[in-house]
């Protein structure tokens, strides 16, 4: 499903957010991503999401080589793949609903296929009955939701969390882990930034630890190490 | 398709609103542009026409003497037929110029009686010669004056417009100047401006921007409501200039007409004949120079 291939990513031709990084993530899997501030965490996100480019290196995303993607195949790519944030990125001045329609919208797709989809998609996060509320008006784990609800309206094979619980407390942040285990089980490869030692040590999934731009563990069922 | 361009725009429409007061002073800095550049080519017209109507008068009469065969005065039009510079050659007979002459004082009663009284046509044949241009005219006239037809010559008439014409040209030419360097200082003027308005526009957007590119909008759709915000500005601001063009041309025309007293010509007329034209061009103008600068400011963004 995502393949890095000896991935270096430099900044301003000095600093290394990724050196010679080499990883294979299945399809399904759920995999965290761990490591210090700046270590490159959230460059290796954003490099599965076209948001930056590797310096050296190929990165492949269900088979499409994405190393030189074209401008106009980031759309493409990024209704493929679901992205979330520590800050939620919601527009505060629309609803629930109208921040999850707001993904679809853009994209062209119909009003019909709108209406159809974003009530599913609601309820599986657990807001069907906020349709109507603002951001404002949400707690952060509710917020959270809206995000992950609007990175899910593409059914998108990949899930990016950069940090999803890094705004919450400890039974938003459960809820919300929680949350991306039921959308992994239902098929999605969710690939989760974080620090959070407890969450990650909770799953018991596969982690990857990085410190400098480099891979320095990669643990099928593994715990938080640094 | 149809959904897409509902939806920009919708978004266009929204932009628009929300910025109302850089939307209106937009308009008007488009707006002095169409403006000023309309008034360039009105005085442009009114001059042109000016120095036409000026050199359509532009002719020289030669008067034979009342003893000149007519035969004469025909082969001396020929002569001059020929001559390459000369546009045309009018013959008018003695008849037909005392037809001219009672019919031009038709109303003065000493005349028309002193005509009455006379045995023979006093007045005599002429040609009357248009050149192709004003310089020729002095060229035309020494080759007659060299010719065997000469002799024949009574008088010549021929008043030289050429100072007024350079005159009328120099000033036209001072118009069209000063005219290009205004409307260039506004073309740049709003070029800046619709730069910085969408400049703007995309600041206060930047939330909504970055997530439609983050769930995969396409360039096209995050551009377009930009270039439809544009559009709207040159839309708005070429009706808004049609609208004061018209009463201003219309409380002009009197005086302008005025002017032209004995010409033919009328401003009124002329906005009336070239209205869509004149607004089709303010219209290409103003979309050329908001959309150009749209693209560059949405363009900078995206490649952010």
């Amino acid at each position: 499903m995502i393949y890095f291939k000896k991935v270096t990513k430099i900044y301003q031709n000095v600093t290394a957010a990724a050196r010679d990084m080499n990883l294979h993530i299945k399809p399904g899997e759920f995999v965290s991503i761990v490591g210090q501030s700046g270590t490159g965490k959230t460059t290796l996100a954003k490099m599965i999401y076209a948001e930056e480019r590797p310096t050296r290196g190929e990165i492949i995303i269900g088979g499409w080589n994405i190393t030189n993607i074209k401008p106009k195949e980031i759309p493409v790519l990024r209704r493929q793949i679901g992205v979330v944030f520590q800050d939620f990125k919601l527009l505060e001045k629309k609803t629930v609903y109208e921040n999850v329609v707001f993904a679809l919208e853009v994209c062209g797709v119909s009003y019909q296929r709108i209406h159809s989809i974003v009530p599913q998609v609601l309820k599986l996060v657990g807001l069907e009955n906020k349709t109507n509320s603002f951001p404002k008006q949400l707690s952060g784990g509710e917020q959270q939701r809206v995000a992950i609800a609007r990175a899910l309206v593409h059914r998108p094979k990949i899930l990016v969390a950069d940090e999803p619980t890094g705004n919450l407390d400890s039974i938003n942040t459960k809820e919300i882990i929680d949350l991306l285990l039921k959308i992994n089980k239902f098929g999605t490869t969710v690939v989760m930034v974080t620090h959070n030692r407890d969450v990650v040590n909770s799953l018991r999934k596969r982690v990857i630890t990085i410190q400098d731009g480099v891979i320095i563990s990669d643990q099928s069922a593994g715990k938080y190490i640094l | 398709m149809f959904i897409g361009v509902f939806r920009t725009t919708k978004l266009a429409l929204q932009n628009f609103w929300r910025n109302l007061w850089l939307s209106i002073i937009t308009i008007f800095i488009l707006f002095l542009t169409l403006f000023s550049i309309s008034i360039i080519a009105g005085l442009n017209l009114a001059a042109d026409q000016a120095i036409k109507a000026v050199k359509d008068k532009v002719d020289v009469d030669i008067f034979f003497n009342t003893e000149t065969p007519e035969s004469e005065v025909l082969a001396a039009q020929v002569y001059l037929q020929g001559l390459e510079n000369v546009k045309t050659v009018q013959y008018t007979s003695p008849e037909q110029a005392l037809e001219n002459f009672k019919a031009a004082h038709l109303d003065d009663e000493n005349i028309q009686q002193s005509l009455a009284e006379l045995k023979d046509n006093p007045l005599p044949a002429s040609l009357t010669i248009k050149a192709q241009n004003l310089n020729d005219y002095e060229n035309v006239l020494k080759s007659f004056e060299e010719s065997e037809y000469n002799q024949y010559v009574q008088d010549k008439n021929f008043t030289n417009h050429k100072a007024i014409i350079d005159k009328l040209s120099l000033i036209t030419k001072r118009i069209y100047q000063i005219g290009i360097t205004v409307s260039l200082i506004f073309v740049i003027f709003s070029l800046i401006m619709v730069f910085n308005t969408v400049r703007i526009a995309i600041y206060s957007h930047r939330e909504e921007l970055s997530i439609m590119r983050l769930v995969g909008a396409t360039d096209w759709f995050i551009r377009a409501p930009f270039v439809l915000e544009a559009v709207l500005y040159a839309l708005i601001s070429s009706i808004s200039t049609m609208l004061l063009l018209y009463p201003l041309v219309l409380g002009a025309t009197p005086y302008i007409n005025h002017l032209f007293e004995g010409y033919d010509f009328d401003l009124l007329y002329y906005f009336h004949i070239y209205v869509w034209q004149i607004f089709a061009l303010q219209l290409f103008t103003s979309l050329i120079l908001s959309i150009v600068s749209s693209m560059i400011a949405i363009g900078r963004y995206l490649k952010s």
